[in-house]
């Protein structure tokens, strides 16, 4: 069945540890953008 | 439209068939042809994810919605970068490291052929007739506006797709992907400003932005806690939460975006990248739509935006009165609005609801006398708000600009679902069943000629689409009766070892049915379906894999 010939894997040069700072910091943004958002309509809509 | 904007319009078309045809000598082979040679750049994948999420009834539709809605709809989102995460920690490494082509034959590896099958069968049911819904949605719409025909117009869009996605492969649709959300982002940047520029002198943008929110139109955050209500926060936390896990997760036209990067890594920043950009975007694209709406404050909008229902409407007896009535009703809005804008105090802020509340019900009554005239009792003129105010105030080049970007936004989703559809169909079917023993080049050629056949079907099916709006709604539901269900498996495959094939197929059946059960007799919003199809799925199919026991030496195949 895997006749299609397949290039192996490259190395992922990053370690966890790294990406879950990076998972951390996309949560953080998400906050203060839903944040930011209530502020402007609050803002224009008071 | 004049000269120079046909001229913008064709030289697009033009230029996306030559790119195509450009990149296709580099796809003789199935790791180029479907995947790339597993070789593009974080940024190119990351633009084509959100290309791809990014039809062009999203683009019209957003703006129409926001319009008549206000911002609400942007709670949708909420959820996105939560997925995005989940999903950057267990289903890239996962794909990538195993080297699939599809996400459907990871499943052959974890559980067995029938549920790998079954699984891909879904797919290609629920993406062939939505793709089929995505080219006809916006040709609906063109073709009222540009004066073309609904034939010509799908088959322009369906078959132009069709083309360079043959011959270029995934490289040819990643990389006009790319090229399509520059200009689709260009086309957006140009239209608000154009927008902006039209307001009249004494009101600003933020004054604008003010008149909008004093009718409620800029709420982003709706706390109730209701089933029934589509665009909640929760409805975008919870529910949207787990529909982008099975879009971005399982479905072969997102997963195959990530699967042509370079690496693990690269695959992950291109996800999060949307998890980065997507709420600001939207945001973007309902404000377009919400200046659109403080345009027409000063500026009377169609009574009815559909040309083609308005023109049957002028037949009626009741047209004039209400026509007047409409026009009176709108310059007493104007009135209220300047005043409003000039003098923020309550006074003004509470004639101007007012006047927009008249205003507001004769709209209504416009179109429920529509609803009469023609018997279209789902009649609803939202998403010709954004491409009729396009056409008529719009000035030259411009206007070939934004159609150009609205066809992009098409053809940039059609391009990767029609992809997707190619892949599966040859790597889960005419390989795994038909000819498991073909060279490489047959491979790539049966998959230009699935590319082929699946065009024409969404060409097909388009035009059943346009006469049918129910199939539309159809189509959707089709679509979310089986995402959740869909998530549901690959939670089994990845999280619960206990797991087995034969729970996993009957899970999928048990989930599948259970969101039929759960449209039928309960008012529950359909992005609930997918956590329903989701938890029932993983339910049954963990209990009935306990029923399963295992060949003496059997083990859990390594992810």
């Amino acid at each position: 069945m895997d006749e299609i010939p397949k290039k192996p894997a490259p190395a992922d040069e990053l370690p966890d540890t790294w990406w879950y700072k990076v998972y951390a910091a996309v949560m953080v943004t998400t906050v203060v953008v839903i944040l930011a958002l209530w502020g402007f309509t609050n803002y224009f809509s008071g | 439209m004049r000269h120079l904007d046909w001229a913008v319009v064709v030289a697009y078309l033009a230029y996306v068939i030559w790119d195509g045809i450009r990149l296709s000598k580099d796809s003789g082979d199935p790791e180029s042809f479907f995947l790339a040679n597993r070789s593009l750049p974080w940024w190119a994948v990351g633009l084509s994810v959100m290309a791809t999420q990014m039809s062009a009834i999203t683009l019209v539709g957003t703006t129409g919605q926001a319009y008549s809605d206000g911002m609400r709809f942007i709670q949708f989102y909420y959820g996105l970068p939560l997925a995005m995460i989940i999903l950057c920690v267990t289903v890239v490494p996962f794909f990538t490291r195993a080297r699939v082509f599809t996400a459907y034959e990871y499943l052959e590896k974890r559980f067995d052929a029938k549920t790998r099958s079954l699984t891909s069968f879904c797919f290609l049911m629920s993406r062939g007739l939505g793709v089929g819904v995505i080219i006809a949605a916006p040709s609906v719409v063109l073709s009222i506006v540009l004066g073309w025909s609904e034939l010509v117009t799908i088959f322009v869009i369906g078959l132009t797709t069709t083309f360079y996605t043959m011959f270029g492969g995934v490289r040819a649709v990643t990389w006009t992907d790319v090229k399509q959300m520059v200009l689709i982002f260009f086309g957006l940047f140009v239209c608000i400003f154009v927008i902006v520029s039209q307001f009249p002198p004494t009101v600003s943008i933020t004054d604008g932005l003010h008149l909008a929110g004093a009718l409620g139109k800029l709420e982003t955050i709706d706390t109730s806690f209701d089933l029934s209500e589509k665009y909640t926060i929760w409805t975008g936390m919870i529910a949207a939460t787990f529909l982008f896990l099975s879009y971005f997760g399982c479905d072969q036209s997102q997963v195959q975006r990530f699967l042509t990067a370079k690496s693990v890594g690269q695959g992950r920043t291109s996800l999060l990248m949307s998890a980065f950009l997507k709420i600001p975007m939207q945001f973007f694209i309902l404000l377009i739509g919400i200046f659109v709406f403080v345009f027409y404050q000063f500026v009377a909008p169609p009574m009815i935006f559909n040309a083609v229902e308005a023109n049957k409407l002028q037949q009626s007896a009741q047209y004039a009165p209400l026509q007047q009535k409409y026009d009176a009703a709108h310059a007493a809005r104007s009135q209220a609005a300047l005043a409003y804008a000039e003098n923020r105090d309550e006074q003004n802020r509470a004639a101007y609801v007012a006047a927009h509340t008249d205003f507001a019900k004769t709209r209504v009554e416009a179109t429920e006398l529509v609803k009469s005239t023609t018997g279209a009792t789902n009649f609803n003129d939202v998403n010709y708000i954004f491409p009729t105010f396009v056409v008529t105030y719009m000035p030259i080049g411009i206007l070939g600009l934004i159609i150009a970007a609205i066809m992009a936004a098409a053809m940039s989703s059609i391009s990767s679902e029609l992809n997707a559809l190619a892949t599966a169909s040859t790597i889960d079917f005419y390989r795994r069943f038909f000819r498991p023993e073909a060279t490489s080049a047959e491979f790539v050629r049966f998959g230009r000629f699935a590319t082929l056949v699946w065009g024409i079907f969404a060409c097909i099916v388009a035009t059943y689409a346009t006469n049918l709006g129910s199939l539309i709604e159809v189509v959707n539901k089709f679509g979310s009766f089986f995402y959740g269900s869909l998530l549901g498996v690959f939670v089994l495959a990845i999280g619960v070892r206990r797991a087995r094939g034969r729970g996993a197929f009957f899970g999928i059946m048990f989930g599948i049915a259970s969101v039929w059960i759960t449209s039928l007799y309960t008012n529950i919003e359909f992005l609930w379906f997918n956590v329903v199809g989701c938890v029932v799925t993983v339910v049954a199919g963990y209990l009935i894999s306990l029923t399963v026991t295992d060949e003496p030496g059997y083990e859990v195949p390594a992810n």
